[in-house]
């Protein structure tokens, strides 16, 4: 048996190959993931090993809640330096910082870009062992005017050394003498995708806003100590709310803070390559349901000559293992490739990856030789199942690839108890509560794969009418091509409707995306119009925010109204609900002035004549929640380990992540504890008179100070954030774009198949006087008829899947339904091109049959 | 009855030194062996011969399914090959018609489009009264909405030499027409298309084994060996058989 599946495989390698290029294509998708991912783990690795050598202990402020990835360890005094040098057992200790947001401007006025890595300023130290920075020309800055960059920035933009440039840094723009260039981590480990400006230590603890702090200080014991008694006499000498940890903590912590990152990165490629997966497997299901059907006669001849049922299905099923275990290996091959490419993006992105051999993890490649042979075998079951049940005599009727696929009443029941369940799994996942977004997001993937599942199974049902309504208007436009594409589209329609559900899943999920992202859309823009009223909003791209100089600047520029809005994760405390405790996010600004360009819809209370060293704005759902009025007390502990009390000053309607959440203090409380960095996150400005163009001017000046900063009017704003919303629906649509490719392929598949199946008519057709042109046009919209089914059941299926969605998500993020009907319209219209392009093969391939072979074709 | 006598003496077809060889050297095959030999209008020709004579392969030259390697072939006044091979297809559609031995209907069509279609493809309107007679001559009239799956193997070939013609071609080609049928169907459709010849005026030639079946053409052609060696005008099939004896097939 295993010969005559290998047999059978060889002598149709044309089939084998497109069968397989639909799973090949997902376990690319999963290789690339995991090997990219890898890849970025171990330069990550690599980077931390190399910034902890030499240094043994880091002291740093203890975070009371939260982890390094959402919070900056409080400072430490520099003070303790003293004291962890004069310990026994310590060779050497020094102060360091790191900050992101301080960004030097070149020769020609450009400042350099990192995509999103951060733009840090740090200070070098006299000991090389301890340093992460390593002085490759020049010298080391010393004083309060002198700066060095890394070599990578310096080699990249217009900087000389000796010659002055501008530093943005938190405590405002300021110009120092460039004295040389350094490197981060080792010099063999290129650029991460930062750009580092570096001072001497006294020189950056005032200009980087740390005055008498240091972010952490680094220390390296006596080689002949012992680490742990070190450690101890370490702990005796810190004050409360500072803690020490070792080398392989901090390694250990920055891997778990890069894996933070990188682990969602992984997930949402091993997410797209699993839709890619599923969508296989209908197709292989579909492939060889057809191919079995046209084999009929050689099977039922192995089964005359004493083939057992269980013979011929594991013939079946051992075609499906080779065909599985082919497409894995060519696709752990295609998938380095991808991998390649997706590095090559990214260091276009500004990260250089390391040089050498891509890690191929065992993990990785049992991956793809698991969902390789698994979703390919587990495809074949059906289809194999049937080849046993055929008859040792059933090769001897009238061989017929036509299927019926009329309504049996076994096709309702299992459809509709599978849309029964589909529905319930994506009911719960929508509305019910969950412990964790993962088991919620399960019950949701479930749920839509159960419903995909049953739409194929009730599909056959409709398929063959509903094309051919679909299809009417062809016998009218085209004649007897269309005439024979309609028919030939709707006579089959279990083929067809299997056929078109790879269109059917991808297209749902494209038009899913565009409805939730309409949605979203649609509720932000109006959400920011009423809600922000300020003539003009400065946003950055960086994740620090803008220097807090620039709200200061701005108001003395002239700007009437210039109001911070920042956020901090925060813990609340009441006493009238004793025992609670939330994690929030704590919006900090201007409380005299926020009223001026935000509309918060002030319930109870009133924001005048507050005291902003005292005063707390709750949100009304909060304020409901916690059972808090106007006057209520409360305790808001920060990341610093200070605890603010605070008094409820007033309630107010509207919250608008990201600008400002349920909890607001203002930002003279905040910046009297050591838990604030020096940046805001927005700035909101109004200008005065009747006509804010007037001014702006004046602005761009300012602001053209801070390159991180942008400025722009409101319907500027609201154009670019829903340009951010569209690159990001966009990247979306790119990789579902991947499962529509393995649906063109399914479709090329059935076609030729089909055309395989009709050699007599097509070779009747040509010798009655079809031309090429027409059979080939036939063919083509026989495609078209079927993707515009497939589309059509999928855009009706997605609308459902968005709309339900739009209605769960919570009101803060979308509070209404939008259909963009413009793009769902040339969503079917593009569903039209995608079969005449699957078309384009299979009707070359009828096109060119011998017309006389064709007759006598068996 | 659209053709006068006359007519009939014209040629509807021809082939002049028509070879055709397949592969070369010692593999050479000389499947038409310069045959010269013409198809009169208005006249029902069978082609007759032993398996490898070469009597399909003429059809099919003949019917421009198929190219000669060397000669000319002629239907009506157009040198066959000379057409590139959509003039080829534009002429199957719009001269010749075609039965074969099986598979002659589009499953998807009904008997009536079926009929049609070489009109269709064409985008003609065709001769709706033509049609009309054609099918009326079937005996069909009440079936043409049927698809072929509704129809008996005789009525599906019936309706297969209704289409051939239905487009009023220059020349019928029949390849074994009965050759999957019980010999009542076969009389059935081979009495059709003598009637077709006789009161319509067509001319048919025919490819068969069968000396019953040609018996019904006005005059027998003997294929050997890619070479006509004989001939029979007026056919029985007492005379047809002895004639093949001889020829020793």
């Amino acid at each position: 048996m295993l010969r005559l599946a290998l047999k059978s495989l060889l002598a149709h390698k044309l089939r084998f190959a497109f069968t397989a290029l639909a799973i090949v294509l997902g376990v690319t998708f999963v290789v690339s993931a995991f090997v990219t991912a890898d890849s970025l783990r171990s330069t990550f690795d690599d980077l931390a090993a190399d910034i902890n050598t030499g240094t043994d202990f880091t002291v740093r402020g203890a975070l009371p809640f939260g982890d390094i990835t959402q919070a900056t360890p409080p400072p430490v005094d520099d003070s303790l330096l003293d004291d962890i040098r004069a310990l026994d057992g310590v060779r050497a200790a020094e102060g360091a910082f790191f900050v992101d947001g301080v960004i030097p401007t070149d020769g020609s006025g450009e400042s350099p870009t990192t995509f999103g890595g951060p733009r840090a300023g740090s200070n070098w130290t006299a000991d090389p062992t301890l340093s992460q920075y390593f002085l490759i020309d020049g010298e080391w800055p010393t004083g309060l005017s002198e700066f060095a960059v890394d070599v990578v920035t310096f080699a990249d933009y217009d900087f000389e050394l000796g010659r002055d440039y501008q530093v943005v840094t938190p405590t405002g723009p300021r110009t120092f003498t460039l004295t040389g260039t350094m490197q981060f981590g080792f010099p063999e480990n290129a650029g991460i995708g930062a750009v580092f400006s570096v001072f001497d230590t006294p020189t950056a603890q005032q200009v980087l806003g740390f005055e008498g702090k240091f972010n952490e200080i680094a220390v390296r014991a006596d080689p002949a100590a012992d680490i742990s008694t070190v450690r101890d006499r370490i702990t005796g000498v810190l004050p409360a709310g500072t803690e020490v940890i070792t080398a392989e903590e901090a390694e250990a912590e920055f891997g778990d803070a890069f894996e933070s990152f990188i682990g969602p990165f992984q997930t949402i490629l091993l997410v797209f390559a699993f839709i890619v997966l599923f969508v296989s497997a209908f197709i292989i299901s579909n492939t060889f349901n057809i191919v079995l059907g046209q084999r009929v006669r050689e099977l039922s001849l192995l089964r005359a000559l004493g083939a057992t049922p269980s013979q011929v299905r594991r013939s079946v099923l051992i075609e499906s293992l080779v065909i599985g275990a082919t497409a894995a290996a060519v696709g752990i091959g295609l998938g380095m490739l991808g991998a390649l490419a997706l590095e090559w993006l990214l260091s276009a992105f500004g990260a250089s990856l390391p040089d050498g051999p891509l890690p191929l993890r065992p993990r990785t490649v049992a991956w793809a030789f698991g969902v390789g042979v698994g979703f390919t075998v587990a495809a074949s079951l059906v289809p194999a199942a049937k080849a046993a049940r055929i008859s040792p005599v059933a090769g001897l009727g009238e061989q017929s690839g036509d299927d019926g696929g009329h309504g049996s009443l076994w096709r309702v029941i299992v459809g509709a108890a599978l849309a029964a369940l589909g529905l319930i799994l994506i009911g719960r996942g929508l509305f019910a509560d969950f412990d964790s977004t993962t088991a919620q997001l399960l019950s949701l993937g479930i749920g839509a794969a159960v419903m995909f599942v049953a739409v194929a199974v009730l599909s056959p049902l409709v398929a063959g009418p509903t094309v051919a309504a679909l299809a009417r208007p062809l016998p009218w436009i085209l004649r007897t091509p269309g005439r024979l594409a309609r028919d030939n589209a709707a006579r089959s329609p279990r083929r067809t409707a299997a056929t078109a559900v790879a269109l059917t899943i991808g297209l749902a999920l494209v038009a899913m995306v565009l409805v939730v992202g309409q949605s979203l859309k649609d509720t932000f823009g109006e959400s920011l119009s009423d809600a922000v009223q300020a003539d003009y909003v400065i946003s950055t791209d960086t994740f620090s925010g803008v220097p807090e100089t620039l709200a200061a600047d701005l108001r003395s520029a002239g700007a009437a109204a210039a109001v911070p809005l920042d956020e901090y994760p925060a813990q609340i405390l009441s006493p009238v609900a004793p025992g609670r405790l939330d994690d929030v996010e704590l919006t900090v600004t201007d409380l005299s002035a926020i009223d001026e360009v935000a509309n918060l819809g002030v319930i109870d209370g009133a924001l005048e004549g507050l005291d902003p060293m005292s005063a707390l704005l709750v949100a009304g759902d909060a304020a409901d929640d916690w059972g808090l009025k106007v006057g209520g007390e409360v305790s808001v502990s920060l990341t610093s380990g200070e605890t603010l009390a605070v008094t409820v000053g007033a309630v107010f309607a509207k919250t608008r992540p990201p600008f400002w959440d349920e909890w607001i203090i203002d930002e003279s409380l905040h910046r009297q504890t050591a838990g604030g960095d020096r940046f805001d996150q927005w700035v909101a400005v109004n200008v005065d008179g009747d006509d804010p163009a007037a001014s702006r001017a004046v602005l761009d000046e300012v602001v053209g100070a801070y390159p991180q900063a942008t400025l722009e009017d409101r319907q500027e704003f609201q154009a670019s954030l829903e340009a951010n919303l569209d690159t990001a629906l966009a990247l979306v649509n790119v990789f579902l774009l991947f499962a529509l490719v393995v649906a063109l392929v399914g479709i090329v598949n059935t076609l030729t198949l089909s055309v395989f199946e009709r050699t007599h008519e097509i070779g009747l057709l040509r010798a009655v006087g079809m031309t090429r042109r027409q059979l080939r046009r036939a063919i083509r919209w026989e495609a078209a008829a079927i993707s515009l089914y497939g589309a059509l059941v999928g855009v009706v299926l997605g609308l459902g899947f968005g709309v339900a969605l739009a209605l769960a998500i919570p009101d803060e993020v979308i509070d209404r339904v939008s259909v963009p009907s413009g793009q769902i319209i040339l969503l079917l219209a593009a569903a039209v091109g995608f079969g005449l392009l699957a078309a384009v093969f299979p009707s070359y391939r009828a096109g060119r049959m011998n017309v006389l072979d064709a007759i006598a074709a068996d | 009855m659209t053709s006068s006598p006359t007519q009939a003496l014209a040629v509807a077809a021809r082939a002049v030194a028509a070879s055709k060889i397949y592969g070369s050297g010692d593999t050479e095959v000389r499947a038409l062996d310069a045959i010269d030999v013409a198809f009169d209008q208005g006249r029902f020709t069978a082609i007759m011969g032993p398996s490898g004579s070469g009597k399909s392969t003429l059809m099919h030259c003949m019917a421009g399914l198929d190219t000669v390697t060397s000669g000319q072939v002629i239907i009506g006044d157009t040198d066959l090959t000379t057409l590139s091979e959509r003039d080829l297809t534009l002429l199957r559609r719009d001269s010749v018609g075609f039965v074969f031995q099986a598979y002659n209907l589009v499953p998807t069509l009904t008997a009536i489009e079926n009929i049609t279609l070489p009109m269709d493809l064409a985008g003609a309107k065709g001769d709706t009264e033509w049609v009309d007679e054609v099918v009326g001559a079937t005996g069909l009239a009440d079936r043409v909405k049927h698809r072929p799956n509704e129809l008996s193997g005789g009525q599906q070939q019936r309706v297969a030499v209704a289409r051939a013609l239905a487009g009023k071609p220059q020349i019928i080609f029949a390849d074994e027409p009965t050759g999957n049928v019980d010999s009542n169907t076969a009389a059935e459709i081979l009495g059709f298309m003598r009637s077709a010849v006789d009161q319509m005026g067509q001319t048919i030639v025919m490819v068969t084994h069968d000396p019953v079946a040609a018996s019904y053409a006005d005059r027998v052609v003997f294929l050997v060996d890619g070479k006509i060696v004989d001939e029979l005008e007026d056919p029985t099939p007492q005379g047809i058989r002895d004639h093949m004896t001889q020829l020793g097939a």
